[in-house]
């Protein structure tokens, strides 16, 4: 053991005994039960560290040995709270700066939301200022981040989950918006009517009073489903909706020409290449006639351009193909096919996809001019339904 | 003491082979290489330089020589003394003060 433990804790002192018999003086401190150490010779005395503690019970031994003693060095923290003391603003400081940043540090600085597109970000932080997450607010005050998540999720309408995760003095509140269901496009109150005479063979009111059955016949104009409901004194509007199919006749003029030309590509091509510089194109591959009879020519020009610019500098390609125009005669049969065939296309398109064909009669047919004539009566089931707005006045 | 306890001490220790500091009050010396040396049982310092140290035994006195001496602590009747030991000198009942 050199020292007494936790000596620089207690303090202790350097001193420099001077006197006749500094053994003596040893001798009486060891007696005293004084624990001394680092005893050296120094001088015409010694040096020797002893304990704070004993110091003040130095005084008789030195008065019985006729010793003399000075400090020369004081260690331990006695001493430096001492001279700390003298400083006492400056330490005072020094511990106002640790406990400030401690504060400070323990203080939420930002609250920030993510993953909101639906709900204003305002919202969110109300809902959260309430639960008690707001700036300047201490962490050590807010309450678990499970439970501040389920509170959050039930006090903001619309919010399928709400996450808190914090990061030094900053918080995310993550939060996942739900899902909502599809709005529907508001409509006026209306009336279905016919769009066109016809035989009604389906009707089915979604919404409305159906006015019409099925087998009777009606005019342009008729009203099928009525958006009225109620009698004459008490009448309430409302969106009429349904399906409405009925019965149309539509009668087809028809022409087919009984030769049918088309063209196509051979194969053969020939390519050119040109370097395009403004307005001007000098062309660099591809000289010299094609020796095509009939040709198409397709351009490409393939400019150069830098972001979004265009520069006036580029390449452009031009392909010249050889054609072949075909000529094909048709016999009567095939032109009355390809004709119905035209008109049934015509029907699809105009009239709806679901549209059945229930009949067809070619009322009168003749040839002329290299052309087919016809006149064909079609019989379609179709919807008739058309929408006509009731107006309040 | 008496004869008859001085006796008794002998008979003892010859019987249970006991180290001689344990019962008759002598120093145990503690020498490691020639820098420390450890002191148990003294009896007090009688001198004390740099170049040498007188201690104080029971019976007689123990002499180091050396060069820069330094007492490492002090406890009791214990001692141990740093430094480069060169010479340790035990004078049975010499100047004994």
């Amino acid at each position: 053991m050199k020292e007494p433990p936790l000596s620089s804790l207690r303090g202790f002192v350097t001193l420099h005994v001077t006197g006749p018999q500094v053994e003596r003086f040893i001798n009486a401190v060891t007696g005293a039960g004084i624990i001394i150490w680092d005893v050296r010779p120094a001088g015409d005395g010694a040096s020797l560290n002893l304990l704070l503690d004993d110091f003040f019970s130095l005084r008789p031994l030195l008065k019985q040995t006729g010793c003399r003693m000075h400090v020369t060095a004081r260690h331990g923290l006695p001493f430096r709270i001492a001279r700390l003391w003298k400083r006492k603003f400056f330490a005072a400081g020094v511990l106002v700066f640790g406990v400030g940043l401690l504060l400070l540090s323990s203080m939420v600085w930002s609250v920030k939301v993510e993953g909101n597109t639906r709900i204003p970000t305002e919202d969110i932080l109300e809902a959260a200022r309430r639960e008690g997450v707001y700036p300047l607010q201490w962490i050590w005050r807010m309450k678990e981040s499970d439970e501040l998540s389920r509170e959050l999720t039930s006090l903001v309408p619309g919010l399928t989950w709400a996450g808190f995760h914090r990061t030094g003095t900053s918080i995310t509140i993550q939060v996942v918006e739900a899902d909502r269901p599809e709005q529907k496009p508001l409509l006026s109150q209306r009336h279905l009517i016919s769009r066109t005479d016809a035989v009604v063979t389906e009707i089915y009111a979604e919404q409305g009073r159906p006015v019409v059955s099925r087998n009777s016949r009606v005019k342009k104009g008729d009203i099928l489903i009525s958006g009225a409901l109620g009698d004459e004194e008490n009448t309430e509007f409302v969106v009429a909706k349904g399906n409405v199919k009925g019965l149309v006749w539509h009668e087809y003029k028809l022409e087919v020409p009984l030769q049918r030309t088309g063209s196509a590509y051979t194969g053969e091509r020939k390519d050119r290449t040109y370097l395009v510089l403004g307005k001007w194109a000098v062309q660099l591959w591809g000289y010299g006639d094609s020796g095509f009879d009939k040709s198409r020519t397709l351009t490409e020009p393939d400019m150069l351009s830098w972001r979004s610019f265009e520069l006036p500098l580029g390449l452009m390609t031009e392909k010249e193909l050889e054609v072949k125009y075909t000529t094909e005669a048709l016999t009567p049969e095939e032109a009355r096919t390809e004709g119905l065939t035209r008109a049934k296309s015509d029907i699809f398109a105009r009239y709806g996809a679901d549209s059945v064909i229930k009949s067809q009669k070619i009322l009168h047919e003749k040839k002329e001019n290299g052309k087919v004539y016809m006149k064909v009566l079609f019989e379609v089931e179709e919807r008739i339904a058309e929408e006509l707005p009731i107006v309040n006045n | 003491m008496t004869r008859i306890g001085r006796r008794l001490r002998g008979w003892t220790n010859g019987v249970l082979d006991l180290p001689q500091d344990v019962l008759q009050e002598m120093p145990r010396i503690t020498l490691i290489g020639n820098k420390e040396l450890y002191i148990e049982n003294h009896r007090g310092v009688l001198h004390f330089s740099s170049e040498q140290l007188r201690l104080a035994l029971v019976k007689g006195v123990l002499e180091i020589t050396g060069e820069e001496l330094v007492i490492r602590n002090i406890l009791g009747q214990e001692l141990a003394v740093i430094g480069i030991i060169s010479e340790i000198r035990y004078k049975e009942s010499g100047e004994n003060p």
